[in-house]
């Protein structure tokens, strides 16, 4: 428990990207609140101004969350390579650290701390970036921004999202995580290559293409998976909230989210289960690999 | 006294490659062992084997553990430092001393504290801005300030200027040994060592050639320089090695009779390095 928390903060120390870039993304964004254009209507009733604080906040969250994926990508692939090529893993190795706890520390950073960062970030300039609009557009949108339902509801979606993004992803996690303790260059190449042979040869041979319908649905399918369908009664508004046409509502969170589907498809627990699989491998070969 | 480290058949192939062929090595506690060979010559396999960072063929057991299995528990007893240069080059000094501190049972801070103070190094400072003397004074540091029975050190000095190097060793027997410690040096510079050294173990070619104590170096092993009318009585006496020096010839001998070899010139005892070109390029001849 303490190594872990001292490996934890070494990933801070080593990557201090992990809060550089949510900082100064959301940086950007202030800015584009303080000298952007701020042109949303008037609002007149409540449930107006409700779906403007729902669209705000969850563009926001949204964005956040495309930034972390990409980050976090990068951050599992490169994590177990990069003190192998510039051999600090004989630093690493020299102390009484177990290969098992330095991956799986590797992978909670990767999985649940960097989101917990990008997810902070996102709340703080959600909050910030309101003030400064709600000042800049008076009253014309005014309190509407600072709608206390709507924002614990964005919470509670975050905080679902994280853990299901973290489940669903495990094997795509493994994969790389296994990459980054096996290639002795080129990582990116190794973590697409090899899936995209199989892809080919299966195509090739049988004409037929599981491989990429399976790899495709894992990379694309978690909102569908996570989230209940959006009903005939639901419309996108331009704004880019969801709407309940049938009462003009903004849908409840737990409206939208669908725990007990996603934790009881066995597409989910599969891919989980394949995911500890390769994280135990990508573990193995830590064990086996040190400097290239 | 059971040995520290214990090797019996200890082999290591990386493919058709065979890097360890059934090494045998014996290292005693309190001892500073030199592991010396050629470059390629299985010494870094070995270390790689002691350390656990790697799997192997055979029997092993360090401070009574095997390694690849153990290796965490291991290094709770044991430290290296493989080569100087590994410290990250992102990581700042206080950084290193409080993840160590952190993670290590028996290091204790106020020795490495105190070790750095005599150094112009200062906390804050990242690993790439300092120079690689420097790098090494924080890894000696770092290494220093954890109470371990083993000291594993390969090729520590690698890339350093004499000073460093100096300071390095001086710092080395100095500070750090007594008789509760043990140290496993490899190297390919032999001289550099030679007068640190309790014990030698030479390795070619992933073989133990030689694994001796530098007290039985003097009365095993002879050098004898010949003039040439006397060579070929001398080489009657089966020297293992011949060098040619300036007319002169200088045959070594292993367990020769001393009273025989007194005739044929002037005995000395053979440098470690004397004896490693000889054992190596000798051969079994």
């Amino acid at each position: 428990m303490n190594n872990s928390k001292w490996l934890i903060r070494r990933e801070f120390w080593e990557n201090r990207a992990i809060w550089m870039i949510p900082a100064v993304f959301g940086g950007l964004l202030l800015l584009a609140a303080l000298f952007g254009q701020v042109s949303i209507p008037r609002l007149t009733s409540p449930q107006e101004s409700e779906q403007a604080a729902a669209a705000f906040l969850v563009i926001v969250g949204a964005m956040f969350y495309l930034v972390m994926g990409v980050y976090s990508t990068w951050y599992l692939l490169d994590c177990l390579y990069t003190d192998r090529k510039d051999r600090s893993i004989l630093f690493w190795k020299s102390l009484p650290l177990s290969d098992a706890t330095t991956v799986l520390c590797k992978l909670l950073v990767g999985m649940i701390i960097v989101p917990l960062v990008y997810f902070a970030a996102a709340d703080a300039t959600a909050l910030i970036a309101a003030f400064i609009l709600s000042i800049r557009a008076r009253a014309s949108i005014g309190s509407s921004l600072w709608n206390g339902d709507v924002w614990l509801g964005v919470q509670v979606l975050w905080m679902y999202a994280i853990v299901t993004t973290a489940v669903w992803y495990l094997p795509v996690a493994g994969w790389l995580m296994l990459v980054s303790a096996y290639a002795k260059r080129a990582v990116m190449l190794w973590a697409v290559l090899p899936p995209l042979l199989l892809y080919i040869l299966e195509r090739v041979f049988f004409g037929t293409s599981t491989v990429g319908h399976i790899i495709a649905r894992r990379l694309t399918a978690l909102p569908a998976v996570s989230f209940h369908g959006m009903g005939p009664n639901y419309v996108w508004t331009h704004e880019g909230g969801v709407v309940d046409n049938a009462d003009s509502h903004i849908p409840r969170v737990w409206q939208l989210i669908n725990p007990s589907g996603f934790f009881t498809s066995a597409e989910v627990w599969i891919g989980a289960a394949i995911g500890i699989a390769l994280i135990v491998v990508a573990i193995q070969l830590r064990m086996r690999r040190s400097e290239i | 006294m059971a040995a520290l480290i214990e090797a019996r058949d200890l082999t290591k192939k990386y493919g058709a490659h065979i890097a360890l062929d059934r090494a045998n090595l014996n290292v005693e506690a309190g001892r500073i062992v030199g592991l010396i060979g050629p470059n390629g010559a299985g010494k870094t396999s070995a270390l790689r084997a002691i350390l656990g960072l790697t799997n192997y063929e055979g029997h092993l057991t360090v401070l009574g553990r095997e390694p690849f299995r153990d290796r965490t528990e291991l290094m709770n007893e044991c430290c290296f430092i493989a080569d100087v240069a590994v410290l990250p080059s992102w990581l700042r000094v206080d950084q290193a001393i409080d993840f160590v501190a952190g993670v290590h049972p028996r290091f204790r801070r106020d020795r490495a504290v105190a070790f750095l103070a005599k150094t112009q190094i200062t906390g804050k400072r990242r690993m790439r801005e300092l120079s690689k003397g420097m790098k090494t004074q924080v890894h000696l540091a770092l290494t220093m300030a954890i109470d371990a029975k083993l000291l594993v050190l390969d090729e520590p000095t690698l890339g350093l200027d004499i000073l460093a190097r100096r300071a390095f060793y001086d710092a080395l027997v100095n500070d750090y040994m007594d008789e509760t410690r043990t140290i496993l040096i490899t190297t390919h510079q032999v001289e550099e060592v030679e007068n640190l050294l309790t014990d030698i173990i030479f390795i070619d070619k992933g073989r133990i050639v030689m694994d001796t104590s530098l007290e039985d170096v003097a009365t095993r092993f002879a050098a004898v320089a010949v003039t040439a009318d006397r060579l070929d009585a001398a080489r009657a006496e089966k020297p293992f090695y011949e060098r040619h020096i300036l007319g002169k010839v200088v045959l070594y001998f292993e367990n020769a009779d001393p009273g025989k070899l007194g005739g044929f010139g002037e005995i000395h005892t053979p440098s470690v390095a004397d004896l490693f070109v000889a054992k190596l390029s000798g051969g079994a001849a």
